[in-house]
């Protein structure tokens, strides 16, 4: 695991991409900072993090497109497969490099906060919540980019497919207040990554939100698993 | 070493392999040969483990690919039909992932330098893999292989672009790896085969069709056991001459060569040797002897003649004859 884990990693930094998705991550966190604390004159940091919200799910899909589909593109996926390591390592290897890239960039978000904490004292308890709160929801939308990339050979369909899964799970809410029955009305509130996530905004620390995010990521890494497992059934 | 049995393998409808079964012993080279889509590289993708069979078994050193994967995995050095090479990398940087993925035990520095000499890949050791050369490239996807110094290889087309002194050197390796390690290669190049391989394994659509040492494998499997002879001789006299032999059946003059010289073939009974016979007769005679060769099947004679057998039905119409024709010299020709 920690091979395919290291060998990702540098790949992301080989290319451009990696790169191109911290800086643009963390450009956007110094804007907001800037609006809302600055231009704003504001103290409420949830703002910054909700914004970001929005734009992190945007870029999460262009971390997770080449995940799993420039393997099975380029055959690489044979040397993967016949070494002595589980799927399950090599799938947690991909998945943990995705989300070492979505940590760095979340990371470097923290940087406004600690430059503010110079000249006033920020509300630290409800930074870290908003930060593990990116961290958790970030982890989940990563898995299933993985999961769906590993569902086509092409990098372009594996973005779009899931830019279309983060645009529903994050605007879902927004349907549930067209419809009347409650039963839909409590499934998508219970699915949505947006109600979620605002518990933590919030600077509520939930462990059902906590829990139903790790629990994400434990089914599209294990579902991931299989489908390379089921692609030499096939 | 490897045990293989009755191994099936179907994709959707078709039927890539039927009811495979061969043995391979401890520190052999078997050669694998067939056509395009014979069902050779599913076989070798079977036995390392990246596909699964549909029904049938593999064991490698007395351990099931299913029961204990990551233990036969780490018997097997396996190099694909298509190097599996991560283009953003150097040699080094690809190597040293390897070393690490097969979670070998050797010392690094020295087994990997060992390898790259072994392979001659020390000159691009620090280039990156996506600029290097076809062969060079080839080359990778073979010192990969050797990592962790597996008692077993798969070696699919090895020498697949390399120019021809690559492929002598690559050939010598691939021998000198043979007398410590079991060697499965496939390979279109019949010649290359029978260079490197002490035993043939020849598939065609799916079946094993032959299987046997490299030198014998053509004359076990030639059905006719004709000389072919060259003589300075009168025609009707050396006929009849041949004809008087114990043993001839039958005797068929080719015709006129050169002038005054005739080429015969000779057919013998099945397991006599004609060879001394004809030499002494025609010393005695005093007719020079200007040839003389077994028509035994060549490698090539024979690789047509097992791959092709599922042609060999009778048509239903000529129609169909003159179609089935054309598609075996195009076969023939992709060959």
């Amino acid at each position: 695991m920690s091979a395919i884990f290291k060998r990702e990693l540098r790949s992301y930094f080989n290319a451009p991409v990696g790169y191109v998705c911290i800086a643009v991550l963390a450009a956007l966190y110094g804007l907001f900072y800037y609006q809302v604390m600055v231009l704003g004159s504001s103290s409420y940091i949830s703002q910054v993090y909700n914004t970001m919200f929005s734009f992190s799910m945007m870029v999460i899909p262009i971390i997770t497109m080449r995940s799993m589909t420039d393997d099975q593109k380029n055959k690489t996926d044979q040397v993967l497969l016949t070494a002595p390591v589980g799927v399950t390592s090599i799938v947690m290897g991909k998945f943990l490099s995705c989300f070492f890239v979505f940590f760095i960039a979340s990371s470097l978000g923290l940087l406004p906060a600690v430059a503010m904490s110079f000249f006033s004292s920020p509300a630290w308890g409800e930074i870290i919540g908003n930060y593990l709160g990116t961290l958790l929801y970030g982890g989940a939308m990563i898995s299933i980019g993985v999961f769906i990339s590993s569902l086509t050979v092409s990098q372009i369909i594996a973005a779009i497919g899931t830019f279309v899964v983060a645009v529903l799970l994050m605007f879902i809410d927004s349907l549930a207040t067209a419809v009347s029955n409650q039963v839909i009305i409590a499934l998508v509130g219970w699915i949505s990554f947006n109600t979620r996530y605002t518990t933590f905004t919030q600077g509520i620390f939930s462990v059902s939100s906590t829990v139903f995010f790790l629990s994400v990521m434990a089914v599209f890494v294990f579902l991931t698993a299989r489908r390379l497992e089921s692609r030499r059934w096939n | 070493m490897i045990e293989v049995k009755n191994l099936t393998k179907r994709y959707g409808t078709k039927l890539a392999l039927d009811h495979v079964s061969f043995t391979v012993e401890e520190g052999s080279i078997v050669g694998f040969l067939g056509p395009n889509g014979a069902g050779k590289s599913t076989t070798m993708n079977i036995v390392t483990g990246y596909l699964s069979a549909t029904s049938g078994e593999v064991t490698v050193s007395g351990k099931n690919t299913l029961d204990e994967p990551n233990e036969v995995k780490r018997l097997i050095g396996y190099l694909p039909e298509i190097p599996p090479l991560y283009m953003d990398m150097t040699v080094k940087e690809y190597l040293n992932f390897m070393y690490e993925l097969k979670k070998a035990k050797l010392p690094r520095e020295q087994h990997l330098s060992e390898i790259c000499r072994l392979v001659k890949i020390d000159d691009v050791y620090h280039r990156l893999i996506g600029n290097l050369s076809k062969g060079y490239k080839q080359r990778v996807g073979i010192a990969q292989a050797l990592i962790g110094n597996p008692p077993v290889l798969i070696l699919d087309e090895p020498t697949v672009g390399l120019d021809p002194k690559q492929i002598i050197e690559i050939r010598t390796l691939i021998k000198n790896l043979g007398k410590n390690h079991t060697v499965i290669l496939s390979s279109h190049i019949l010649s290359e085969v029978q260079a490197v391989c002490e035993r043939i394994i020849v598939i065609n659509n799916g079946r094993l069709v032959a299987d046997g040492a490299t030198d014998t494998l053509a004359h076990d499997l030639s059905k006719d056991h004709r000389l072919l002879l060259r003589a300075e001789a009168p025609e009707r006299e050396l006929l009849h001459a041949l004809k008087g032999l114990p043993h001839v059946l039958e005797v068929e003059s080719l015709g006129e060569k050169e002038p005054g010289v005739f080429e015969m073939t000779v057919e013998s009974e099945p397991n006599a040797d004609l060879r001394r016979d004809i030499f002494l007769l025609l010393a005695r005679k005093g007719w020079p002897m200007l040839a003389m060769k077994n028509m035994d099947l060549t490698l090539e004679d024979l690789f047509l003649q097992l791959t092709s057998s599922d042609a060999a039905y009778v048509p239903s119409s000529e129609e169909d004859f003159s179609d089935k024709e054309e598609n075996t010299e195009q076969g023939g020709q992709e060959e």
